[in-house]
């Protein structure tokens, strides 16, 4: 068992500044993007221009003049040999030996010749370079006709110049032609046609009809309600925006490792997913991403343009840049799906709902899997209510394929369950805070561990009611929809409320941190995990610093190299959870081998030994040193620890109050709607949240706000919009594709709950969930009409007013 | 991007001669917010780009042509003069707030901080089919609108007649119109002068802009000034519909100027203009004459507003912004009459 958290807190829950905030705020920082290396070449992607298509015909070889022009990867058309044969102009190969059962070894001959490209290790060879058993890249550019394409902005061929714009040049100089297909993307026409196929996968047509799954009998639930509302609600696809955008700057060197600098969530799997693609072993590809702007689930991989700026790299023999362009990141980088569906819910008047009835359906684009996370569905009150219904279709479109994004499928869920439950709320005459106050999942008394979410989670989610109504000013503001003040300008408030895991991450393998106390005092801490901007080097240093009687800026924290050790991807809001307790075993480990190492030489037993601000004390003696001098006694020595967390480990029992997971979160919007121009204006937002034993209040703190600006967006401003005709994106840009800028955000008051007996819980996804769901409500409060699919824009609005809220 | 070469004249008299009769061989950069991104684009792909940024005199300033304390000044806005020297100028924001309002609503800081009065006036339209390397459209040499009956919900309501829906992007045009401003503009045979609202056509070929200059003419600057009577009260306004406070653009605006005569509180010589909901702004005859000869109240407001729309045909998404036109009529005006805005607060 673990000696956990101390019980004398001196920074952990205190508000920290971020130790990179002065490097970002000057741009000292270096983010991948800003990573220039000598002789660095410019790589770009030739994308599919229709929405669904087959290369008809490919010819590089006008590109390959184009002035600057250093080298080109077609995708999908490589693939590694080892050589049986090399002959004048002609390769025998067999397959590369997988480790599958029935591995079956394939054999092919190869002609050298243009359009065909060998690479050994990451020297582009010819075949006279080339011996029997010699492990080889062939790529034969003919192989990408007959590729079918499902998107506009699918991958066909990479090129690297030595200036982006030759690059682009080279592009345009590609010969290509297409068969264009017929292509959807709009769900309702996949819903009208769902037999017809145009994306990759298993199903005879686009549609994934839903299954339906109920709890109780829903039909006796709308009998017994005295009231009963049907209401059709939707939130768009919306891109993700990292305003970093995807890639890496890839080089080789002479030994044949591979450093890649990548704007990635996983520095680890980077490296072993390029060592795995070229391959070689794992040690000798290096992942650095030291600072890093934004990623949100939606970089977890090399993708297609790290992937190929490493071949390209390796094929030009000087390192290469690729980083998406805006439109690229908008069309290519993933998407949150779509959600949409009609909502029929009935109750009584003391607040109980009786029974909800959801039928929905979503779109992940081409690729993905489902679109709103149906388990949870009617989201937070799945517990509660007696009887249900749900089902849930997936529409599969060709749009870019759908990556996770902040929370996935929550948010979905929390607009499709608290629209409802505000319009029901408001056919009872009742307020919606009765209303959520009544079903609120329960405790569950069977529930061992009395810390555990589940079995206090009404008791939180009542307090984060009472907090949050009394911020936000509840009792006073809040007015029967549309019986506002009147004006032009409609005032309303409006609430929504969000569960989260929150864990630390699973996995076999856990999270490392090394933790090394040097005699001078100096002290560093080391972990390949990445701060995607969410101030984990500053959790590391908070850590270290808190057990070591240090503070923040005493720390070295060293982060974001793969070499450092295993840490897992930052997704799920799983790394804090699982970094924060590594660090935490690893400072102790240290400090203890510190003890151990200089209590013989104080006369000291390492037993009576401990740490207070600034020094090392003897409990006995009441003998004390300084820390730099107690450190100046390791002599030619360091003292060291490590420490490993998983979501494994923190199930050990007594590990429970180290960390855990489950969460909950209110939010109340406060906005005015201008019912002549539909102009919606968010005044003011107040986000209660719980997250276990807050480790840096100020970073929390930032987290909620980022997440209710993010919401925020999604309730006004986002929305992905594709031509039907073209399938192309209208408005991959930050131009028409919205987001809010500085004026159009409200004051953001964030009421942190810390829970120290919880342990660390993750706080990234949770405060993005209810905001758009509260923001509608409100609006609807203000209007007394049910704006029922967001962004709230205002055609959207207008549109509702003028049809008084039928869909 | 296609290589080019790169002029930065002195003078308008250096630059004319650097200029084309037929365009899209050579283009005009003013604030350089724009011409660039067309380039990377493949949209615009001139051999030749001469800058403007190296001309100065009545180019660049705002000069004003009447004695200190005159109460309606002439003023001369230089094509080259910064958005943010406009959106900040005490001389024009005395007498012509529909100017330095809607200058300051334009975009954001960064473009505000480059953009010029010229590029606002003369720059190229924002339709997402247009700027669209793989679509094909008819300013691109198409035979089809793709917006036509496609994602128009940004799109003109004035469409009757227009094969091309763009709206005017610029945000000046509208209150320089209704101030009566006139142009000055240079070419080879010397230079001329234009009404603002003259300077704009519906453009449906590749060999159309969405302005009527010549290819070889520069628009020098742009002349506002009062013909109200000896004493009059000026009133202008511009008012702006956006979804986003933040580097947005208006899905409507309107600008509304006229005059009060001594001791009157009745609206004479109304000029209403209309932007971003035709290929052109437009001058509404319509709802100017609602207003003339009235007291502004919300009703007579109200009733310029539905005038404006008279003519409107709006396509498949943009039926909002019929009625977001009536709202910024009525606004403009009440705002131009000093009303306090009913829709603050």
């Amino acid at each position: 068992m673990a000696e956990g958290w101390p019980k004398k807190r001196r920074l952990l829950g205190t508000k920290v500044k971020r130790l990179d905030g002065p490097a970002k705020a000057t741009g000292r920082a270096k983010y991948s993007y800003d990573v220039n290396r000598k002789g660095m070449l410019h790589a770009v992607m030739l994308r599919s221009p229709h929405a669904h298509a087959k290369i008809k015909s490919l010819d590089t070889a006008a590109a390959r003049k184009v002035p600057g022009f250093k080298a080109l990867v077609v995708i999908g058309a490589a693939q590694d040999w080892i050589v049986t044969k090399a002959d004048g102009d002609t390769l025998e190969l067999k397959s590369v030996p997988t480790k599958k059962k029935n591995d079956k070894e394939v054999q092919k001959t190869v002609k050298a010749g243009p359009g065909v490209t060998l690479i050994r290790g990451n020297k582009v060879v010819k075949v006279a370079d080339l011996k029997a058993d010699d492990r080889v890249t062939v790529e034969v550019e003919q192989a990408a006709v007959g590729r079918e394409l499902y998107y506009a902005g699918d991958e066909i061929l990479a090129i690297a110049a030595d200036t982006e714009e030759h690059a682009r040049d080279a592009l345009h100089a590609v010969q290509i032609e297409f068969d264009v297909l017929p292509h959807f993307v709009s769900e309702e026409e996949v819903l009208k046609e769902p037999d017809r196929k145009t994306t990759p996968g298993n199903l005879p047509g686009n549609l994934d009809v839903g299954k339906e799954a109920t709890k109780g009998d829903v039909e006796e639930g709308f009998k017994a309600a005295e009231a009963v509302v049907e209401g059709t609600y939707g939130v768009p696809v919306i891109s993700h925006q990292c305003l970093e955008t995807h890639g890496l700057v890839a080089e080789w060197d002479d030994e044949g490792g591979l450093a890649v600098w990548a704007s990635t969530q996983a520095t680890v799997a980077v490296s072993r997913a390029l060592a795995g693609r070229f391959g070689i072993p794992n040690t000798k590809v290096k992942c650095v991403t030291h600072y890093m702007g934004g990623g949100f689930g939606s970089k977890f991989a090399p993708y297609a343009e790290g992937f190929s700026a490493a071949d390209l790299a390796r094929r030009a023999g000087a390192p290469v840049k690729f980083m998406l362009d805006r439109a690229e990141e908008i069309t290519t980088a993933g998407m949150r799906p779509s959600a949409s569906g009609k909502v029929k819910i009935g109750g009584n008047k003391d607040g109980t709902i009786t029974a909800f009835a959801v039928d929905c359906h979503g779109t992940p684009g081409y690729s993905g899997g489902a679109t709103v996370n149906l388990g949870l569905l009617p989201y937070v009150y799945l517990d509660t209510i007696a009887n249900w219904k749900r089902s849930h279709s997936v529409a599969f479109t060709n749009q870019g394929g759908a990556r996770a994004m902040r929370a996935p499928g929550h948010p979905q869920n929390c607009v499709l369950t608290e629209f409802a439950v505000d319009d029901l709320a408001a056919k009872l005459g009742i307020d919606p805070l009765v209303i959520r106050r009544k079903n609120l999942p329960p405790n569950n008394p069977k529930v061992a561990d009395k810390v555990a979410w589940a079995a206090r989670r009404n008791d939180v989610y009542n307090e984060q009611l009472d907090i949050a109504t009394k911020l936000a000013g509840w009792k006073e503001k809040w007015h029967p929809p549309g019986k506002g003040k009147a004006g032009a300008v409609k005032h309303g408030i409006g609430m929504a409320i969000h569960t989260w895991g929150g864990f630390a991450a699973g996995g076999n393998e856990p999270n490392e941190c090394h933790v090394v106390v040097a005699r001078d005092g100096s002290v560093t801490a080391r972990t390949s995990t990445q701060d995607l901007g969410t101030a984990q080097r500053t959790v590391t240093a908070i850590v270290t610093a808190e057990i070591l009687g240090l503070q923040p800026t005493d720390v070295v924290v060293q982060i974001g190299e793969s070499q450092y050790g295993f840490s897992s991807g930052s997704g799920g809001s799983t790394t804090c959870p699982a970094q924060a307790p590594a660090t935490l075993l690893a400072a102790q480990a240290a400090r203890d081998d510190l003890f151990k190492k200089v209590a013989p030489k104080v006369a000291a037993d390492p037993k009576d030994l401990a740490i207070e601000a600034g020094k090392v004390v003897d409990a006995k003696t009441k003998k004390s040193w300084a820390w730099k001098d107690f450190c100046g006694r390791l002599g030619m020595d360091e003292a060291k620890g490590k420490g490993e967390w998983n979501l494994a480990i923190s199930n050990e029992a007594g590990n429970e109050n180290i960390s855990s997971g489950q969460v909950g979160g209110v939010q109340i919007a406060e906005v005015a709607v201008d019912s002549e121009t539909g102009v919606v204006k968010v005044k003011h937002m107040v986000a209660v949240q719980d997250c276990g034993l807050v480790v840096n209040k100020l970073a929390c703190e930032s987290q909620v706000a980022g997440g209710v600006i993010m919401g925020l967006n999604y309730a006004v401003y986002e929305e992905s919009i594709l031509d039907r005709a073209t399938g192309r994106q209208v408005n991959p840009d930050m131009e028409f594709y919205k987001l809010g800028g500085l004026s159009d955000m409200p004051k953001i008051t964030v009421h942190m709950m810390d829970m120290p007996d919880r342990g660390v819980i993750g706080i990234g996804e949770p405060p993005t969930i209810s905001t758009a769901a509260a923001i509608g409500n409100a609006v609807f409060n203000a209007l007394g009409v049910r704006v029922g699919t967001l962004p709230l824009s205002p055609r959207r609005v207008l549109d509702a007013i003028a049809k008084g809220g039928k869909p | 991007m296609k290589n080019f070469t790169y002029h930065r004249p002195a003078t308008v008299a250096a630059a004319l001669p650097l200029l084309d009769e037929q365009w899209g061989k050579t283009e005009l950069l003013a604030g350089g917010t724009d011409l660039h991104d067309l380039q990377k684009e493949y949209v615009a792909q001139p051999d030749k780009v001469v800058s403007l940024t190296a001309l100065g005199g009545e180019f660049k300033d705002i000069t004003s042509f009447s004695p200190p304390g005159a109460f309606a000044p002439t003023v001369a806005i230089g094509a080259g003069t910064k958005l943010v020297d406009i959106a900040e100028s005490r001389l024009l924001l005395t007498a012509y707030p529909a100017v330095t309002s809607a200058a300051a609503q334009i975009a954001g800081p960064q473009i505000r901080n480059m953009g010029t009065l010229g590029g606002s006036l003369c720059q190229r339209n924002r339709c997402w089919y247009f700027r669209d390397e793989h679509v094909s459209c008819l300013l691109k040499g198409g035979r089809k609108c793709p917006a036509q009956e496609g994602e128009n919900q940004f799109h003109a309501i004035f469409t009757t007649g227009n094969p091309c829906v763009i709206v005017h992007p610029s945000t000046l045009a509208p209150p320089l119109i209704a101030l009566g401003a006139v142009a000055k503009i240079a070419g080879p045979k010397g230079e001329r002068e234009l009404a603002v609202e003259k300077m704009y056509q519906a453009p449906s070929k590749a060999d159309q802009r969405e302005h009527t200059l010549a290819p070889n003419e520069i628009l020098v600057s742009v002349r506002v000034s009062s013909t109200a009577p000896q004493f009059a009260k000026l009133a202008n306004a511009s008012y702006e519909v956006k979804h986003r406070e933040t580097s947005e653009w208006p899905l409507v605006q309107a600008s509304v100027a006229f005059h009060f005569e001594q001791g009157s509180k009745l609206a004479k010589g109304v000029r209403v203009a209309l932007g971003h909901v035709a290929p052109t702004p437009l001058l509404s005859e319509a709802a100017a004459k609602a207003l003339e000869g009235k007291e502004v109240t919300e009703a007579t407001a109200t009733a310029a507003g539905e005038a404006a729309t008279e003519g409107v045909r709006p396509l498949s998404q943009n039926a909002y912004k019929v009625q977001l036109l009536k709202v910024a009529v009525k606004r403009a005006a009440l705002l131009a009459a000093g009303a306090k805005p009913y829709w603050e607060g």
